[in-house]
């Protein structure tokens, strides 16, 4: 009886099509919306994503963002040092700057602020140049994908950052943030010249731990010590996760959107799959006049669901999945991140939609009088 | 004893494939109550091809699905080879259904995305026969329908009559001891609709599918009722006294089929009411 219900599936290729199209689309809407809502917060942690050495970022206590900056004052940076446990703890800043053009237009760019000495902070992998000319005088080095936005501007060139003279020595490939800024590497010294804020500059403190020493109580020493909050990377990814989330409103308006996606999608499946059982009414109609039970005919309607829920899954999302490496191209401005779980969330939406689409069809199914096939 | 192994109704119905009393059926209620039943009393007999006759609407097809139990009567009783279908769980008639009772429908309800062969294997699958065993039966029994040599076709491939024989084969594939025909000719030109015919008649007599058997036909088409041993003819929800011997005489000097049984051929049974013989 399954062969008949995989018939009855594939044998009539354009109700199978608008099948598989519908339940296809429904995922890629349900997989693509939620790998552009990831890509989104993702980006928001960019610049913590760019930094592998530290274990510990230490900020104020009331940090809520990776971008939302109270400056540090570099005393204190002599306490986090002195606080047992820490390895090494360097000055990293991250402010904004506008960058004059040739053509007289401008930009704005983020501009990172790594330690002169020890290049704590520093890109996680240099395209063209070396790390080590950041030393130079006025020495920056930009973002692979920021080059577009300052005018191609590659290395040896010079601009006006925040009107001062700026000449590249390096290319790097890095995450940029949220804000999609040019995103611009130099020394704190340097960053410091750029953007003067007065005595208390520093962004964050890069703390490393020492071999065996626990991050959590060298974090609890740093913050009784400092008063300020020392933050595992995790910590601050939920912090800066959660801000977006909340404080942006990019949480409630593209949750609406997933939750439209998701909707729509079901709708689509479950009207397309009941259209498609309705029109089938007939032929379980006559099975069921000739015999057949109700359990058997419910296995033959959930057997067409689950095939065509798994093919349009695997349609779906591999569309979605091709979508996304769109975004993983150096410099592409589409923020889209599709992790695995994703793949679990789109496959368990596609069974909501199935099961949603199957139990109306159940129902007719269930309830359908023999009867009719005299009628 | 019957099949499922109890006794059958009385001494009355004795030699009766399906004995129906005082089954009345009702749609809605009140002022707007449709009564398309009222109290029929019907003894179908065995191994002979008996004919349901009468206007549209007479309630000839709601009297059919009772019998094989794919609707429930308002009131009365309906027995199949001794299977009281009031009895029995849905679950119970069902699988009785499936083993005693052939269909062929007017509009013949093929799967169009099935061959031939596994449109007449499909009882056979019911019942979980193995599937190559299943279709060998099938192709038999398309062997046995003039179809042999359209195992792989499908149904829009084959003309009107030949989705009938298809449909002949798929109701006589499984052995039934009851063959239930919903105006099998309705749909067919005459020379396809007697061709059809033939079959059933064979059906009944045991020529094609082995066994002789019970068979109903549901129909209004007056050019087959010579192919009947008993006619019940219905009016308004009710069996007629009598059956018109001037229908049956019509209807037999108008018949053509040379392979058909004489026309009137066969006794008419003469039940405890409804039909008498002509």
């Amino acid at each position: 009886m399954y062969r008949i219900a995989l018939r009855m599936l594939f044998g009539d290729r354009g109700k199978y099509l608008s099948l598989v199209v519908g339940l296809s689309f429904a995922v890629l809407l349900i997989a693509q919306q939620g790998a552009i809502f990831l890509g989104l917060i993702l980006r928001s942690t960019g610049p913590l994503q760019n930094i592998g050495q530290a274990d510990l970022w230490v900020a104020d206590p009331h940090t809520r963002y990776i971008g939302d900056i109270r400056p540090l004052s570099d005393r204190d940076l002599g306490r986090v040092r002195s606080t047992p446990g820490v390895a090494w703890a360097e000055p990293f800043v991250t402010t904004r700057a506008v960058v004059e053009l040739s053509d007289g237009s401008y930009k704005s760019a983020q501009l990172i602020g790594i330690d002169r000495s020890t290049l704590i902070g520093q890109p996680p992998e240099m395209v063209a140049g070396s790390l080590g000319d950041l030393r130079g005088p006025d020495a920056v080095i930009v973002e692979e994908s920021s080059r577009g936005k300052l005018a191609g501007a590659g290395i040896g060139d010079t601009f006006r950052l925040n009107d001062k003279r700026a000449v590249i020595v390096g290319i790097a490939r890095a995450k940029t943030g949220f804000e999609s800024n040019a995103l611009i590497y130099t020394t704190v010294d340097n960053a410091l010249g750029y953007t003067p804020v007065g005595r208390e500059a520093i962004s964050f403190f890069l703390v490393r731990v020492k071999p065996g020493a626990d991050p959590g109580a060298v974090a609890s020493g740093i913050e009784e010590r400092t008063g300020l909050g020392a933050f595992t990377q995790g910590q601050m990814q939920s912090r800066s996760v959660g801000f977006i989330l909340k404080e942006t409103g990019i949480g409630i308006n593209f949750g609406i959107t997933v939750a439209l996606g998701f909707i729509v999608g079901l709708a689509i499946v479950t009207s397309v799959f009941y259209q498609f059982t309705l029109e089938n009414l007939r032929h379980f109609a006559v099975l069921k006049a000739m015999g057949a039970r109700n359990m058997v005919l419910v296995r033959m309607v959930l057997l067409q669901a689950v095939i065509v829920g798994f093919i349009g899954f695997g349609i779906g999302t591999g569309a979605a999945a091709l979508f996304s490496l769109s975004g993983r191209r150096p410099g592409a401005e589409l923020a889209v991140y599709f992790p695995w779980p994703l793949l679990i969330v789109s496959f368990v939406a596609m069974l909501v939609c199935i099961s949603m689409g199957s139990l109306l069809s159940l129902r007719r199914v269930i309830t359908l009088e023999p009867a009719v096939v005299f009628k | 004893m019957t099949a499922e192994g109890r006794p059958a109704h009385g001494a009355a119905s004795a030699g009766a494939a399906v004995v129906v009393r005082g089954v009345t059926k009702t749609y809605g209620r009140g002022a707007a109550a449709v009564h398309a039943l009222r109290g029929i009393d019907l003894d179908v007999p065995a191994n002979r091809l008996s004919m349901l006759v009468g206007p549209s609407g007479c309630g000839k097809t709601t009297l059919v699905s009772i019998i094989t139990g794919v609707l429930d009567p308002t009131e009365g009783r309906v027995s199949v080879f001794g299977n009281e279908w009031t009895e029995m769980s849905a679950d119970r008639r069902t699988r009785a259904r499936s083993r005693m009772i052939g269909f062929i429908f007017q509009q013949f309800n093929l799967i169009p995305t099935l061959p031939a062969a596994e449109n007449v294997a499909v009882p056979l699958f019911i019942r979980d026969m193995d599937r190559t065993e299943a279709l060998d039966r099938a192709a038999g029994a398309l062997r046995a329908v003039g179809l042999g040599d359209r195992v792989r076709a499908f149904p829009g491939e084959l003309s009107g009559g030949m989705q009938q024989r298809v449909a002949i084969a798929r109701a006589l594939v499984a052995g039934p001891r009851l063959l239930v025909c919903d105006e099998p000719t309705a749909s067919l030109d005459g020379k396809a609709g007697q061709a059809v015919m033939d079959l059933i008649r064979g059906a009944a007599s045991g020529d094609v599918g082995g066994e002789p058997r019970c068979v109903i036909v549901v129909t209004h088409d007056s050019r087959v009722f010579h192919y009947a041993d008993s006619i019940f003819e219905m009016e308004d929800g009710r069996l007629k006294d009598h059956v018109s011997r001037t229908i049956m005489d019509q209807a037999g000097a108008g018949a053509t089929s040379g392979a058909g049984p004489t026309p009137g051929a066969g006794p008419f049974q003469a039940p405890t009411n409804g039909t008498k013989e002509p």
